[in-house]
């Protein structure tokens, strides 16, 4: 993208939201692009404004939220403009008597977890990270430990209000907690990392926050029998999650290779209580570390500059020997038994040859799974630098069905082109 | 949308030889009188009769019914039971009906990773039936899961009255195998409940058998709760029983259940063979269902029982065992069937609001029908703000079947003036079709378009439903048309 070319897509920018378009200086570098230009729509009206002016112009756009989750994703592909959605941001509805609300997408999620607990509601959406906005969130579509009790991203989801990049605004669900008028395009939406159409806003179903929490922390030996126990535990009835996670060598934590068990349980007293219980019979417990489930949560989602992080969803029995393929030195495991979900941290190992030969045997390993173990695997975070050419988003099948939406939603490649599974 | 052009005098023999070359003699209908059947599925007022009926017997079959529907370029419809309430399953303009319902095996079951595969034709309720040993079940229930199939749910999305607590279709598949209306197969999803990319999955199902035929589906199976309470609110009215449907969602609680039976239905099923001993004189009752651990019910119920005596409830029966949860449920359940004694015929409307304004929607529906001269009864998933007026009326009257549908897009428009929507549970299909402009832009139906031409590029794939064409938007209205046939 030429320079020249730039400068026409920020004057047709200003001529729709004026100073909302303005030249970065210095230019911005993330999510492998190098950006020039940001537009920061404070309405859908300018939102639908902009894009009709970047199709115009065939310039493609980054969209973020907070910016928080820039580095998910592949690298973007031949795009200048920043799509910035922090203005979209506030709550629009809420209805505390009904338990649902409406928000933009440039809304902080703290800000919106907020909002909703001062009126005796919990917002069901508990992602890695907390810094991000709700366009993100939902963009995204990543989970943290307490699917179990919260549902996932998807299940938040009500209504929507998105623009395409025509610029035409498309609304799809409605404030109701039940429907079927029309295609569910929501799931649609949720978790295609922006590539069909930005969200302008969003309704949401909340839950209501449990009358009793129940943490119980043990250290449990990395056997099969663990491994049951965990996927017994969260199938109790008021387990809101359950997450287990290797134990650093070095830690005062337990001997060496010993497993940490989180468990939280919410709800009802009496249910609460049965199910810690139930957990705790015969065992002893460890005090319960600062944070909790906050703390496993925050540990999916801490960065790991120069690492790879990866998430690998298998079935609930093919956990143990899911942790058994990934399991060695430099290598940080956290899992979650139903959904079974494993996070895997790979440090960076560089030898004096190679520095990223440790990589390749990664990808190979974790493409085995994918093989003998039927797990679905992404790339969360790949390291800076490193060579060769890796879709995150591995074996994505009916890749052909995928481009064929895109390209009817977004023919001309405006919305982060590249960012999604096969590069759409 | 693509229409079918007659076949010419030896295309047509030619057409149905090959079918039945796939699926057997036995497995393709082609006499009228065989065809009639599948005029239409549970919404008997417009009905359009197929110019075949085939039934395969599994992927292989559908895949090559396909291929050779569009070969002779006639479009088709996949079908399950045939008991939805929209009109989904109805082949208009001479397309051929694809049956699933002998594709009835149940595949797996892995009560391990609590799954189950199952073919398309599989009855909702034998899949619950054929785990109940290993304590799980598939917890969707629409109310005619004795006969509906999971095909047929995957693609309504259908819900049923524990959706409140356990979601609907959506929430319990996480895969399916389907036919692409070019013949191709596909995965859509993981039994893993993850797959990268699009949604696919989560777009396919409720899209009405417009993206493709289902000829497998992974679904997620449920622990059957420890316990069950069952209780009767009792009531003077609708709008007090809603009131305090309205508490209950505000106190916290999720209920598996949440029930609303207004007086008009009480008193056709006290005098049907559904009878459950309900005083006739009530206005109202909420059935309240809660389901969990043991040890909680005592609490929950306690709470139950706080609200409703906050809200005036005349009685709260809670029931002491199994039997008399059952007889409970049958007033709820026997609903329609003893509407039989009203009238001849019976409109199921589906409609949903925030359950906030439950009980103002409530009256005003009830001065629609008034101010209509329609008998109107209400049975509806009052957790969900799940409504379902039903008018009882006579076809056969052509002034009365004019207010029933025209009372029936004042519903419409009415709750869409408050925030809901056209269906909840029932689908778009033909019935609704044409209201959808009620609800939505031509953008936001043109976003809806794109999804489906990526699947279903040339509309062959039941054609006609869910999207309306582009003139019809807000227009048209659906009304008896008697007997449609377009043969090949």
């Amino acid at each position: 993208m030429g320079v020249a070319a730039n400068s026409s897509c920020l004057e047709a920018l200003r001529e729709v939201v004026g100073e909302g378009a303005s030249a970065l200086e210095p230019a911005r570098g993330v999510a492998g692009g190098h950006f020039v230009t940001e537009v920061a729509p404070k309405t859908i009206e300018e939102l639908s404004d902009s894009l009709r002016a970047l199709t115009a112009q065939g310039e493609s756009v980054l969209v973020e939220g907070a910016g928080t989750q820039m580095h998910y994703g592949n690298p973007v592909e031949g795009a200048a403009t920043l799509l910035s959605c922090r203005n979209l941001s506030g709550v629009v509805e809420f209805d505390s008597a009904d338990g649902v609300i409406q928000a933009g997408a440039g809304t902080p999620l703290r800000e919106l977890a907020e909002v909703v607990a001062a009126e005796g509601w919990l917002l069901p959406l508990d992602p890695p990270d907390r810094g991000g906005s709700l366009g993100g969130v939902l963009a995204t579509a990543v989970s943290g430990p307490r699917e179990r009790g919260l549902g996932p991203v998807r299940d938040a989801v009500l209504g929507l209000d998105t623009v395409l990049a025509s610029g035409d605004r498309a609304r799809c669900g409605a404030r109701v907690v039940k429907n079927v008028t029309g295609y569910d395009m929501a799931k649609l939406y949720v978790g295609s990392l922006g590539t069909l159409g930005v969200i302008e806003k969003a309704w949401l179903r909340l839950k209501p926050v449990p009358l009793s929490c129940r943490l119980v922390e043990l250290e449990v030996p990395p056997s099969d029998e663990t491994f049951a126990l965990a996927l017994a535990a969260v199938r109790r009835g008021s387990a809101r999650g359950v997450a287990l996670r290797s134990v650093a060598a070095n830690s005062h934590e337990g001997p060496e290779g010993s497993l940490g068990l989180v468990a939280e349980f919410a709800g009802e007293a009496p249910a609460t209580e049965a199910d810690a219980d139930w957990l705790l019979r015969g065992r002893t417990a460890w005090a319960p570390a600062e944070g909790g489930m906050d703390a496993v949560r925050d540990l999916q989602g801490l960065p790991l500059p120069g690492g790879l992080r990866a998430r690998v969803h298998v079935l609930p029995a093919g956990l143990a020997e899911a942790w058994r393929c990934l399991e060695g030195p430099g290598v940080e495991l956290l899992a979650y038994p139903e959904p079974a979900v494993l996070h895997a941290r790979f440090a960076p190992r560089p030898n004096g040859a190679d520095d990223f030969a440790w990589l390749g045997e990664v990808l190979t390993r974790l493409d085995g799974m994918r093989h003998s173990l039927d797990a679905q695997v992404v790339i969360e975070e790949m390291p800076a630098g490193a060579p060769g050419d890796h879709d995150v988003f591995r074996g994505t099948p009916n890749l052909g069905l995928m481009r064929a939406i895109k390209d009817r939603f977004d023919p001309s490649r405006i919305l982060n082109p590249g960012r999604f599974a096969g590069r759409i | 949308m693509s229409e079918n052009q007659p076949l010419s005098r030896s295309d047509a023999p030619l057409f149905l030889e090959r079918l039945a070359g796939i699926v057997g003699d036995d497995n393709c209908l082609s006499r009228p009188e065989e065809l009639y059947t599948y005029g239409c599925d549970g919404v008997t007022l417009d009905a359009h009769v197929p110019s075949a009926v085939v039934l395969p017997a599994d992927r292989d079959q559908v895949v090559a019914v396909v291929a050779t529907c569009r070969e002779f370029e006639r479009s088709f419809v996949p079908r399950g039971a045939g008991t939805g309430l929209s009109g989904g399953a109805v082949a208009m303009d001479g397309a051929v009906v694809i049956c699933l319902s002998r594709m009835v095996e149940i595949v797996e079951v892995d009560a391990e990773n609590r799954i189950a595969v199952v073919q398309p034709g599989v009855v909702n309720a034998h899949l619950s039936d054929a785990i109940v040993h290993l304590g799980l079940f598939y917890a969707p229930d629409p109310s005619s899961q004795q006969a509906c199939t999971i095909g047929g749910n995957v693609a309504e999305n259908s819900g049923g009255p524990h959706t409140l607590k356990y979601g609907t279709t959506t929430n319990h598949v996480l895969s399916v195998e389907m036919v692409l209306p070019d013949a191709s197969v596909v995965r859509l999803g993981s039994a893993a409940g993850f797959a990268p990319g699009y949604d696919l999955v989560g777009a396919a199902v409720g899209s009405e058998g417009t993206l493709g035929i289902v000829t497998e589906v992974t679904v997620r199976l449920v622990e059957i709760p420890e316990a069950v309470k069952t209780m009767l609110a009792i009531f003077d009215d609708v709008p007090a029983a809603c009131r305090l449907v309205g508490r209950v969602i505000r106190s916290g609680m999720v209920p598996a259940a949440l029930e609303v039976v207004d007086r008009r239905t009480i008193r056709a099923v006290e005098a049907s063979v559904y009878a459950a001993g309900l005083p006739t004189d009530a206005g109202a009752v909420l059935i309240i269902e809660l389901d969990g651990a043991a040890c909680e019910m005592e609490s929950l119920t306690d709470r139950i029982r706080e609200l409703a005596v906050g809200e005036g409830v005349r009685e709260l029966r809670i029931a002491r065992d199994a039997d008399e949860r059952a007889l409970f449920w049958r007033a709820r359940k026997g609903a329609f069937g003893a509407m039989g004694r009203l009238a001849p015929d019976l409109y199921v409307h589906d409609a949903v609001v925030p359950r906030a304004s439950l009980p103002e929607v409530l009256e005003e529906i009830c001065a629609i029908g008034d101010r209509y001269e329609l008998t109107l009864s209400n049975v509806f998933h009052a957790g969900d703000g799940n409504l379902h007026p039903n008018i009882s009326f006579d076809r056969r009257d052509e002034d009365e079947l004019a207010r029933v549908v025209a009372a029936g897009r004042e519903m419409l428009e009415l709750c869409v003036r408050v925030g809901g929507v056209l269906t909840g549970e029932h689908g778009v299909g033909m019935e609704k079709r044409d209201y959808m402009g009620l609800l939505f832009t031509p953008e936001d139906l043109e976003a809806m378009r794109r999804l489906r031409d990526a699947f279903n590029p040339d509309g062959v794939c039941n054609p006609g439903k869910v999207i309306p064409t582009t003139r019809a938007c807000t227009e048209a209205n659906p009304r008896a048309r008697g007997y449609d046939q377009v043969p090949l």
